[in-house]
């Protein structure tokens, strides 16, 4: 059997996005400074590593970049050639009807962008690993943050995933054990619902006193248009159709290039009809007049989903302890009514990077030298700007006229709003059951899929190929189903089996067991996985754990 | 034991293959590169041979800056060197002028027992390197091999064929070429990409090579390139089982006629 390797660092990253790049770039950016200066010099180093199999390769945002903290962690990003160039030339907002759109006579605030920039994520985060790279940072793709590493309840590193693992679970000819990264600090930056967080939280009790974290589900496409349709920077967002007026969420439209249209739809992963699909209401918004005006006659050229943590400030959970800092989406911090997270996740990886050098050099590495980042925190715009709409979510928990109302209360009172603090609920308890919902003896047969045309509409698994996916298939599943009788019997009764609904990537799927078509088990097509983790948030019996697959695997997102 | 191994860069087989506009070569600035997956089971190989028998796996690769990537993941798997021909000159060569400069740069390793190459490269397809080089360096050759097993000064080397394996026994030094079902290659591991990085990759050009212009020439050229046709959609026959299987043979008979 072939070793363990250990390899020890001073810091270690767990996610390469923009926040665990941005605290690896600025820790390294500070120790040189430190060391210009100090007497005692100091020797630290800092690794990355990133499940994909290339930075970026699983970055996905709408996306809208607020360049406040890109400004703050290369003040000459411009010159640097940061792929930060499609300013935002105009706001719109569109309350969609079925076949109509009012426009919002003012744009709010919070979607007021001058100044930002139409970006694709997947290219700033490959331009942020190579200014890691150029540091001389380890920046290491294709390693996933398998299990963390603790000593008693400290986190002493991360074990990254075993490769060469047959479907059966032994070892193939080309097995690698993964490593143990023993670090001094460990900052798990792994985006929204990361898997190493959601064992650490729990384990810790980081949520002791917060309120539960909310979701939403991001589904989008990148498109290729005959020039002219929409104008370079062009930013719109919309409300209403296709979501019912339960269901939190809305659509957002960018002129990334000339002939360039990123087009998603976020809908809140609180929703209550069972049978909501949101990958089939992204092709229904698609369908709306103003959409297909946009998009008719061009080509899809990239599809992915992301969820989103939505919660906002009263959710974040302690985002330290004993050798281990929270950063970025990993925590909750995105600004859910601007629809930004971006800026926040660059802030809040500076201002671990701050932290974790300082109780590095300190050589003190307890919870209580790393609450510095929570006062950090604390002190910073990312508190200023959470603060003001830290009920924002909440507020749209009785549907989108009353969700109307509280934001506007919201903004006129600093954020407090009727209720203060207004809890949310955890979104998977918010789904009705079918009878519920669809009256007494509806069942999972009544589900109808959206037909898709194949030009402006598409199936399941033909966005899933424009995701770029791909799994090696000779593994086990990464999506551990606890009991999938439940699946069977209970579900199926009960809900409709909505795992085949919302995945966005026709990962469940029900199937018969023999002739009797009313007789299924659940299969599971895990190598379609574009890793949102939308069934480990939305399962109604909370018996999906989305855990990493062999390092490399999963979508790759080119421009999106 | 020292054994050559040739890396080459080709375009992610999971690439969306556009045309540029001139017709003959495919746009580039869209592609993911990746090691010719041949390639990998050739590295696989040396690397094997190597932790048997002791000795070096050194590794030799073609192509413009970026081609560096593909010999640095030879590197990360365990390879312990590496020389990357890079000038315009090779960039404008055919096949045998790539064989010219990857045998010229080969014959300075000397000496050395083996060379291995994939069978082909992904990208491009024209299996020609193996058999120039065998020529060039005046070696004995044998393609697509699908086991290896080493003598003292020789190889017996099970070669794939229609249906069959053919077992051939050469003397060496010999170029091989690599065929699927070779091995599965290793995974690179996180030490060793790390100790990649800071491998020698010794960057020679033409002149570095002794080889002018006139040598590299090309005498072969690509006029046009054409994606295949698209595949017509799927239809799905409705009906009952009677009718579906009726309207199946219809199709296949008249439509396809296939039967």
């Amino acid at each position: 059997m072939a070793e363990r390797d250990v390899l020890e660092t001073d810091v270690l990253v767990v996610g390469g996005g923009p926040a665990g790049l941005a605290a690896a770039i600025r820790f390294k950016d500070l120790l040189d400074e430190h060391n210009k200066t100090a007497q005692k010099k100091v020797e630290a180093s800092v690794m990355v590593v990133e499940k994909a199999g290339e930075f970026g390769g699983h970055s996905l945002s709408g996306a809208v970049l607020d360049p406040i903290s890109l400004r703050e962690l290369f003040p000459d990003f411009k010159e640097k050639g940061a792929p930060v160039a499609t300013e935002v030339t105009e706001d719109h907002v569109y309350m969609l009807t079925s076949s109509g759109k009012i426009p919002l006579p003012i744009v709010p605030p919070p979607l007021q962008n001058h100044g930002n920039y139409v970006i694709s994520l997947n290219q700033l985060v490959k331009w942020l690993a190579a200014q890691a790279e150029a540091r001389g940072i380890d920046c290491l793709a294709g390693f996933p943050g398998a299990e963390i590493l603790y000593e008693g309840d400290r986190v002493v590193g991360v074990r990254t995933g075993d490769k060469g693992i047959d479907k059966h679970g032994k070892k193939k000819s080309n097995f690698e054990a993964g490593v143990d990264l023993r670090a001094r600090v460990t900052i798990l930056a792994e985006g929204a619902r990361g898997s190493l967080a959601k064992q650490l939280i729990s384990r810790l009790e980081l949520d002791q006193g917060k309120f539960p974290q909310v979701y939403s589900i991001g589904v989008k496409e990148l498109w290729e248009v005959p020039k002219g349709r929409l104008p370079k920077g062009a930013v719109i967002h919309t409300m209403g159709y296709p979501l019912d007026s339960h269901t939190f969420g809305g659509g957002f439209i960018y002129g990334f290039t000339e002939e360039r249209i990123s087009i998603g739809l976020v809908v809140g992963l609180d929703y209550r009809d069972p049978f909501l699909d949101p990958h089939g209401l992204f092709q229904k918004l698609k369908e709306h007049p103003l959409v297909r005006a946009l998009l008719e006659g061009g080509k899809m050229v990239r599809y992915g989903a992301r969820t989103i943590s939505e919660g906002g400030w009263y959710s974040i959970p302690r985002p330290y302890a004993d050798g281990v800092l929270l950063v970025g989406e990993d925590a909750g911090f995105l600004n859910a009514m601007r629809l930004k997270g971006i800026h926040l996740a660059l802030k809040t990886g500076m201002l671990a990077a701050e932290t974790a050098l300082e109780a590095v050099v300190a050589d003190d590495t307890s919870a209580a030298k790393l609450k510095a980042f929570e006062d950090r925190v604390n002190a910073s715009y990312v508190k200023r700007e959470l603060w003001k709409v830290r009920n924002f979510h909440q507020g749209f928990k009785h549907g989108l006229w009353a969700g109307l109302v509280h934001s506007g209360l919201q903004m006129f009172s600093g954020g407090r709003g009727l209720v203060d603090p207004m809890a949310p609920s955890r979104g998977y308890a918010e789904v009705h059951k079918l009878a519920e919902y669809y009256g007494p003896g509806a069942s999972r047969d009544r589900f109808q899929r959206l037909r898709a045309d194949g030009q402006l509409t598409f199936d399941r698994l033909t966005d899933v190929y424009h995701s770029g996916t791909k799994h090696d298939e000779d593994q086990p599943t990464h999506l551990h189903v606890a009991d999938p009788t439940v699946c069977e019997t209970r579900c199926k009764e009960e809900f409709g089996n909505p795992c085949e609904k919302f995945c966005p990537a026709a990962v469940y799927e029900m199937v018969p067991k023999g002739d009797d078509p009313k007789d299924v088990r659940l299969q599971i097509n895990f190598s379609n996985c574009v890793h949102c983790k939308t069934c480990d948030v939305m399962d109604p019996y909370q018996i999906i754990t989305w855990v990493t697959p062999e390092g490399g695997g999963g979508p790759r997102y080119d421009d999106l | 034991m020292k054994i050559i191994v040739c890396v080459k860069q080709v375009p992610d087989t999971e690439a969306r293959i556009r045309i540029a506009p001139e017709g003959n070569a495919i746009v580039e600035s869209d592609v993911n590169w990746i090691v010719s997956p041949y390639d990998e089971f050739a590295v696989e190989e040396a690397l094997r041979i190597r932790e048997a028998k002791g000795g070096e796996v050194v590794l030799v690769g073609l192509g413009p800056e970026r081609g560096q990537a593909a010999l640095r993941s030879g590197l990360a798997m365990g390879a312990d060197s590496a020389v990357h021909l890079k000038d315009p000159l090779f960039d404008a060569a055919d096949t045998a002028g790539i064989a010219r400069a990857l045998a010229t740069a080969i014959r300075a390793l000397a000496p050395f027992d083996l060379v291995f190459t994939g069978q082909q490269g992904v990208g491009g397809d024209n299996s020609q390197i193996p058999g120039l080089l065998a020529e060039m360096l005046d070696l004995p050759q044998v393609t697509m091999a699908v086991k290896v097993e080493l003598e003292e000064g020789k190889a017996l080397v099970n070669r794939e064929v229609e249906g069959a394996h053919e077992v051939w026994e050469t003397s060496l030094p010999a170029v091989v070429s690599a065929q699927k079902g070779l091995n599965e290659p290793r995974y690179a591991s996180l030490k060793g990409i790390m100790a990649a990085k800071k491998k020698p990759i010794d960057v020679k050009d033409a002149a570095a090579l002794g080889l002018q212009a006139a040598d590299l020439a090309p005498r072969t050229k690509v006029v046009a390139l054409e994606l295949p046709p698209p595949r017509p959609p799927i239809r799905m026959i409705e009906g009952d089982a009677d009718t579906q299987v009726k309207e199946l043979l219809r199709l296949l008979h008249e439509e396809a006629k296939v039967i």
